[in-house]
């Protein structure tokens, strides 16, 4: 890859880099339990740690209902038939450990890290935390009044109501777009639509296990094995089911009176992983709002100075990747930012990205990817995450190779194809006075505000 | 778990290497080369906070640090990020208390291009008229972004010191009031820049791929150049401890419920207490098995979060030069008032004041110390923050790695003794955060 350009108004002196250097993923193991369990080990030694992601379909969009699956991923921390959450919690403890469980739209992410030295404890544990959770009654009632609690926070805040309004625009009925749990549906939720929705979804079949850290990739399948190899379950597995295209277009504002700043979400889904758009979109994405030198970032930041921390990334789901501009813009200036983000994507859509920026934006984009790799968390993280897509650390060495010789026309054509801004949809949320500078600019639908706290 | 065998000598084998050392001008140079990975990180770390505002300036070291973006005469705006991100790195800064920090993780390859750019915004940062406006006009958007118009917005972090210190150094606003950053000038930012961004007020920090005398000489060469300044006089930050708890009320009209922040004056660094606490921290408020998660949360079902910590939720126990908090916030259930969330806080630190923690509480808090060091070693940006933080703010790297030997010296008695003394409610300000119900809020 090429270095970094040389401007004539640059010092001669400024001394540059030429390479980034290309990704490796070393010592990867992988393995399958006889119960179906998917297994990948990688010896990773630089601090005596170990990282551990269990993924399971039971994302938020899987589940009966939002609430179901939200306190699902609440609830299994609460214990065991034989420990209560405080022991769960000591012991994890005791080994320097950690336990979280993360949702996305398509899987639940049981995700834990020890001091490698306690490595065989700490799969029984989790063995224990997934294959039995008790959601005692009590404990889940208190996690039903955090949630409710979180969700009223969430409401009160402007980003919250504008990308849940958004996913709905985009996806219509697809379970993507299913609106955040209302607090009638999260009080109904008892402990046996948890304990329905665990059989369901938490298959040995369905499991994915990734493990990084100071391990002996042989020693930790043996491990695993005794851990999780008596686990069973039913032999299916549950995705989502394809995205179709709405057509997009529309400019819904969410009234939020008295907010001193509009957000500005504008959204399309595209392709995910795998698919030939999907490093061109990806490098498209990143010339318009990624990192501290996207054309959002010089235009509506450095030079006009309108917002803080315009940016666009391509969010990667297992049936789409959701393309997305966001920037939260004072209100004087609602209408001019949002014309100058209608702007940058027209100008990506009709351009070519000069070949200086692209290149920028390719070495950022491989740079990035070799730093988030870099820590044990990090390639764990990475490759629960792609995993899930059926793919494995091949594909990232491999996106690394593809990424330089990704030509400006395919990103133009992404850009064409994905981030047309007559195509967008795009949510705003802010005070009423804000909306007379966006109407000029298109046909706005108006929410006024429907639910206080 | 009986885990004590495991001796503290064989965990800290793990330890990079570390060298330390001053340049002619003043700079301090930390170096931890540590080769597992291509990558490295820059950090250039000033001994410049908030607290060093001057009156009618609230705001400016933040405000700063953007400009330190901006460019110089010599790498002219915006060339130092598109520098940066096509060498395939990450930047940033964060401004705090006592220091400003700046940052790159990059592919080792970019070890000269770093320390080029950073001598060189050490010697030539262009400040004009044009982007100290426009970041004028950026800084506001972060307010309103973080703080005005959030629900809790920059709750206890930004706005419990505002009550809880008596001194201008301590209690003012240290995101700006807006007139007070739209009143900054050329000036004041050149001023700002000649006092406080000399070498002799800095420490520079490389970690990760690179080789220590190949390091040496580019430090030499980039940043030996950077002429000396006289060094800047901090102001002063001790102020007397209160004698009775101290209550304020803050109206957010954006909440929809009630929280309530509680701080104490907290040991300094270097008193006897001062790592015994950080551990209370741990025992008292880190997951399930903590004992105000267990008593308040699950058993009393008083509250439905509590976090706490020196520093919380912004930093932790090695931050601040000077006076600092030991903060807990709190979230109480539906129908429980704040003042019961305090009244129950105080009990539970009487209890551990009282009783001290058991070998078992103590043990499984230094382990969680002892897993967070090797994390943090394991990312660049972790052990270049550690590093940077404990060398300009207290002028001793080296404890970064001495700390789990020295967290595994601290006894129940350090515990029991350190709340009993730091921990007092007569030396606490209560800030109870309230909500008008102006906008529909409550129950």
């Amino acid at each position: 890859m090429s270095g970094p350009r040389q401007d004539s108004v640059l010092a001669a002196e400024v001394p540059t880099p030429h390479t980034v250097p290309p990704l490796r993923i070393e010592g990867v193991s992988r393995a399958q339990l006889e119960n179906g369990v998917d297994l990948m080990v990688v010896r990773r030694p630089s601090v005596p740690r170990l990282e551990f992601r269990l993924t399971v379909p039971a994302g938020a969009s899987l589940g009966p209902s939002g609430a179901v699956s939200e306190l699902l991923a609440m609830g299994l921390p609460l214990g065991t038939a034989t420990m209560d959450q405080a022991e769960l919690s000591e012991r994890i403890q005791d080994l320097g450990g950690s336990l979280q469980v993360h949702q996305d739209h398509d899987s639940l992410v049981v995700h834990a890290a020890a001091l490698s030295e306690a490595e065989e404890d700490l799969y029984q544990l989790l063995a224990g935390v997934v294959q039995a959770p008790a959601f005692p009654a009590d404990d889940l009632a208190t996690e039903r009044a955090k949630l409710l609690e979180g969700l009223r926070m969430a409401r009160a805040t402007p980003h919250f109501p504008a990308s849940e309004a958004l996913q709905q625009a985009v996806y219509g009925n697809h379970p993507y777009g299913r609106p955040e749990p209302g607090d009638t549906a999260v009080r109904r939720t008892g402990r046996k639509a948890l304990l329905d929705f665990h059989h369901q979804s938490f298959s040995p079949w369905a499991a994915q296990i990734t493990v990084v850290g100071a391990v002996e990739p042989r020693r930790t399948v043996a491990r695993l094995r005794r851990a999780f190899g008596a686990w069973s379950g039913p032999k299916r597995v549950a995705r989502a089911p394809r995205v179709r295209a709405l057509p997009g277009g529309e400019m819904l504002f969410i009234e939020r009176p008295e907010s001193v700043q509009t957000v500005v979400m504008s959204a399309r889904s595209g392709p995910s992983h795998g698919h030939p758009d999907h490093i061109p979109l990806t490098l498209a994405t990143a010339v318009l709002g990624g990192g501290f030198t996207s054309r959002m970032m010089n235009n509506l930041r450095e030079d006009k100075g309108y917002t803080y921390s315009p940016h666009a990334r391509l969010e990667n789901h297992l049936q789409d990747g959701l393309a997305t501009a966001t920037m939260d813009v004072r209100n004087e200036v609602t209408g001019a930012a949002y014309a100058e983000l209608v702007y940058e994507l027209s100008r990506l859509c009709t351009s070519e990205v000069p070949p200086d920026e692209l290149e920028t934006t390719k070495s950022y984009l491989a740079g990035v990817r070799v730093i988030m790799l870099q820590t044990q968390a990090g390639l764990a993280s990475s490759l629960a995450q792609i995993r899930v897509h059926g793919l494995d650390h091949h594909y990232l060495e491999r996106y690394s190779k593809q990424l330089p010789s990704t030509t400006a026309a395919e990103v133009l054509l992404a850009a064409r194809r994905y981030l047309a801004p007559t195509a967008m949809t795009s949510v705003m949320v802010g005070d009423p006075g804000s909306r007379e500078g966006l109407e000029a600019l298109g046909r706005l639908r108006v929410r006024r505000p429907t639910r206080v706290w | 778990m009986g885990r004590a065998e495991a001796g503290v000598g064989a965990r800290t084998n793990w330890a990079p290497a570390l060298a330390t050392y001053f340049l002619d001008n003043g700079l301090e140079v930390v170096l931890s080369p540590e080769r597992s990975s291509p990558t490295i990180g820059v950090g250039v770390f000033y001994r410049a906070g908030f607290r060093l505002e001057p009156e009618g300036r609230t705001g400016f070291a933040h405000l700063f640090e953007h400009l330190m973006f901006q460019g110089t005469s010599k790498v002219p705006k915006p060339h130092f990020g598109n520098l940066i991100n096509s060498a395939g790195g990450l930047l940033n800064g964060f401004t705090r208390h006592d220091y400003t920090a700046y940052f790159e993780v990059l592919p080792s390859s970019a070890l000269e291009m770093a320390c080029y750019l950073e001598g060189d915004r050490m010697r030539f940062l262009d400040i004009n008229e044009e982007t100290l406006r426009n970041q004028v006009d950026v800084v506001k958007e972060e307010v309103r972004v973080n703080v005005l118009n959030q629900p809790y917005g920059g709750f206890s972090w930004l706005w419990l010191s505002q009550y809880a210190y008596s001194t201008f150094p301590n209690n003012h606003n240290y995101y700006g009031e807006f007139s007070d950053l739209e009143a900054a000038t050329v000036d004041d930012a050149q001023e700002f820049y000649r006092t406080w961004y000399g070498p002799g007020n800095a420490t520079l920090v490389l970690v990760g791929d690179f080789d220590e005398s190949v390091a040496r000489e580019l430090v030499q060469r980039h940043l030996g150049p950077v002429e000396s300044r006289e060094r800047p006089h901090h102001p002063v930050l001790e102020e007397p401890l209160p004698s009775r708890r101290r209550e304020f009320h803050h109206t957010d009209p954006l909440a929809p419920t009630p929280q309530v922040a509680v701080g104490y004056p907290t040991a300094p660094f270097g008193h006897q207490d001062h790592l015994p606490l950080a551990l209370a921290a741990r025992l008292l408020t880190d997951g399930a098995s903590s004992r105000l998660q267990r008593a308040l949360v699950q058993e009393r079902q008083l509250l439905l979060h509590i976090g706490g910590g020196p520093h919380y939720p912004i930093g932790d126990s090695f931050e601040f030069a000077g006076p600092a908090l030991f903060t807990f916030e709190a979230t109480p259930r539906p129908g429980v008032s704040t003042d019961a969330a305090v009244l129950a806080l105080d009990e539970e630190l009487a209890k551990l004041a009282d009783q001290g923690p058991s070998d078992a509480e103590l043990e499984r808090a230094r382990r969680r110390e002892l897993s967070a060091y090797h994390a943090n070693n394991d990312s660049r940006l972790g052990r270049l923050r550690e590093l940077g933080i404990m060398a300009a703010v207290h002028r001793a790297p080296q404890l970064v790695d001495e700390l789990p030997e020295r967290f595994s010296r601290v006894t129940p008695e350090d515990v029991a003794r350190s709340v009993r003394s730091w921990l007092r409610p007569e030396t606490s300000s209560v800030l109870h955060w309230e909500c008008s119900g102006r906008k529909g809020a409550g129950r």
